[in-house]
């Protein structure tokens, strides 16, 4: 079953707002799998191709006060999902506090960066890193330092998108 | 477990294989073996079985079994055989070498050397083969690329197979063989260890290490492409030794798989082009263009055969063929992926586990380029003098060319040496309380699971 994040945008619509940023960058918070619902005072049809290029199928239903909520769901073929032990619950996770990109970097320098960011962040405290391989190494030594993580490919296999929760970390 | 770990072993693999290329660089160059004059002599197989089921077979297994896991992105399965494969297949190398030298002399413990020695060599390569094997069976459904390793695995078993059955015959284990149909297996066995195994091989772990080292985009359709060639190489090929076995006419089937063979590498230099276009790093390092030169030195070699069996001298080229795959191209690619290897595996094993929580130096000031830079010219300047010696027949030269590849190689091992124990390393980067790592056997700390 497929969890939604719920980004209504009514308000800001009719106060005259561009909602498209904000409905991105809900976007990029999302968990690997998770889906996306959209609450609006029109269908938002531009946005289908959009979601559709990203990934997403969509489905639209019209509210009885003339508003419309759609949902966007992670596209079946989409790649499964890795995730690591505790990592299940990740959508009720919090939105990500960092933003790392980390593609065009060799290794193992992705992985330094994303380890040097959590070492100043508190537990439970999320980040969210996109990469341009799978980071084999990370993954375990998260696992290792006590962080929970949930790692998903894009369909072509060129990013990866890695969500961490911070644990209480032992130091060793 | 998602994800890979260091593997334990590897290093070990790697240090049994460099040490028997300089041995056998140096037999080479001290003339014990002389390839121009006797290139299926007695001395001749010796040494270059220190190379094949020596250096060039213990290397890719040590690197698969870190490499599997990567591409799998899971564990390493029965793990515990790493060290006792590797044991198994050293010992049986050796013995096999002594068989061919034992046999050279007409020494009465020939036949048990090499019979010994080809039963160890299937049971170690056989152990090392069921842990890659078993592991890609455990990340189903595979990529291409995964694919094409698993395709080198079956390689490698007909390589065995068909090494076992020589050796046998060899050993005066077989019954008479009036057809001398067991000396007919001799180029399937050869085709099957420095193509179907090695090359395929190869040729899957450039197309994950190449991009990564020179920051390009993998390429998506021509792994797929490379593997439906390969396979169809490996059945024609099949198809061929079947006709072999039966007494029939094999030309047509060797001729097919030989084209199928050449067009794969085509894709895969296609592939390298559009990799190298791509990359984002402008800089190739020492190891980049020391992978370029073996590709560079693999298709010569296609070029030499190619051309010569258009011209019927096939016969002529094939120790030279054979001298460019073995050494610079498949021992290039080697050489140069140890160069980005060890440092990169080393720097994990050590900073590892505090990356992140304080400085670390990149992989980089483990081993600069510029030390490896002048060897891999040595190196290679030394396969190309090696390979004119074969086609002019000068055994001095060929001499002289080994004895130069040795010296790189004993170069290299002693660079290679002193990056696992970080001799280039700042103190302070240094970590408190903790070894450096050793030689050959990668300490993996608590905590985290072999």
């Amino acid at each position: 079953m497929t969890l939604y994040k719920d980004v209504d945008v009514r308000t800001l619509l009719r106060k005259g707002g561009e909602p498209f940023r904000l409905i991105m960058a809900a976007l990029e918070t999302l968990a690997p799998g998770q889906g996306l619902r959209i609450l609006s005072t029109f269908e938002p049809k531009p946005l289908y191709r959009v979601m559709s290029e990203r990934g997403f199928d969509h489905a639209a239903r019209p509210l009885t006060d003339g508003d419309w909520e759609v949902t966007f769901t992670p596209s079946a073929s989409v790649p499964p999902v890795a995730v690591s032990r505790g990592g299940e619950d990740a959508t009720d996770w919090a939105d990500p506090i960092f933003h790392l990109d980390l593609s065009a970097l060799e290794a193992p320098e992705p992985m330094v960066r994303i380890l040097r960011q959590i070492d100043l962040m508190e537990p439970d405290e999320v980040l969210f890193a996109v990469l341009d391989r799978e980071p084999v190494f990370l993954l375990p030594e998260l696992e290792r330092r006590g962080h929970r993580w949930v790692c998903a490919a894009d369909e072509a296999r060129t990013t990866w998108r890695l969500l961490v929760r911070v644990g209480e970390e032992t130091v060793s | 477990m998602h994800g890979a770990t260091l593997s334990r072993w590897t290093m070990s693999w790697f240090g049994a294989a460099i040490v028997l290329l300089v041995a056998a660089e140096a037999l080479f160059a001290l003339g014990f073996a002389d390839p121009v004059a006797a290139p299926r002599g007695a001395e001749t197989l010796a040494v270059v079985h220190l190379v094949t089921a020596g250096w060039l077979g213990l290397l890719t297994i040590g690197a698969a079994l870190q490499f599997v896991p990567v591409l799998a992105a899971g564990r390493l399965r029965a793990a515990a055989a790493s060290l006792p494969s590797l044991i198994l297949a050293l010992l049986g190398d050796l013995a096999l070498v002594g068989g061919f030298v034992a046999l050279g002399r007409g020494a009465a413990a020939a036949p048990h050397l090499l019979a010994g020695g080809a039963a160890l060599l299937v049971a170690g390569y056989g152990g090392g083969g069921m842990m890659l094997g078993l592991t890609l069976r455990a990340a189903r459904p595979l990529a291409a690329v995964p694919r094409l390793v698993g395709l080198g695995l079956v390689g490698l078993a007909a390589t065995l197979v068909l090494g076992a059955g020589l050796a046998s015959g060899l050993a005066g284990l077989l019954p008479p063989d009036p057809a001398g149909r067991v000396a007919d297996l001799l180029p399937f066995h050869i085709v099957f260890g420095l193509g179907g195994w090695l090359t395929a091989t190869a040729l899957a772990v450039s197309y994950r290490l190449l991009p990564m080292f020179l920051l390009a985009a993998e390429p998506s359709v021509g792994p797929k492409r490379l593997l439906r060639l390969a396979i169809s190489a490996f059945v024609l090929l099949g198809l061929a030794l079947a006709a072999v076995a039966v007494g029939v006419d094999a030309r047509l089937a060797a001729g097919a798989s030989a084209i199928a063979a050449v067009a794969a590498i085509a894709v895969h230099g296609r592939d390298l082009a559009a990799i190298v276009r791509g990359r984002r790093r402008r800089d190739i390092e020492a190891s980049g263009r020391a992978s370029l030169l073996a590709v560079l030195t693999l298709w010569a070699a296609v070029a030499l055969g190619l051309g010569a069996a258009l011209l019927g001298e096939t016969a002529r080229v094939v120790p030279t063929v054979v001298h460019l795959a073995g050494f610079g191209w498949l021992s290039g690619l080697g050489l140069a992926q140890l160069g980005k290897i060890v440092p990169f595996l080393t720097w994990l094993e050590y900073f590892g586990p505090v990356m992140g929580r304080r400085p670390t130096p990149r992989t980089q000031d483990l081993l600069p380029s510029r030390r490896l830079e002048p060897w891999y010219v040595v190196f290679h300047a030394g396969v190309w003098i090696g390979a004119a010696a074969l086609l002019a027949e000068a055994p001095a030269l060929y001499r002289f060319g080994a004895l130069m590849q040795g010296v790189a190689v004993a170069a290299l091992l002693v660079v290679f040496a002193r990056t696992r124990r970080l001799a280039g390393v700042a103190a302070e980067h240094l970590r408190e309380g903790v070894d450096r790592p050793r030689l050959f056997v990668a300490t993996i700390e608590p905590g985290s699971k072999p």
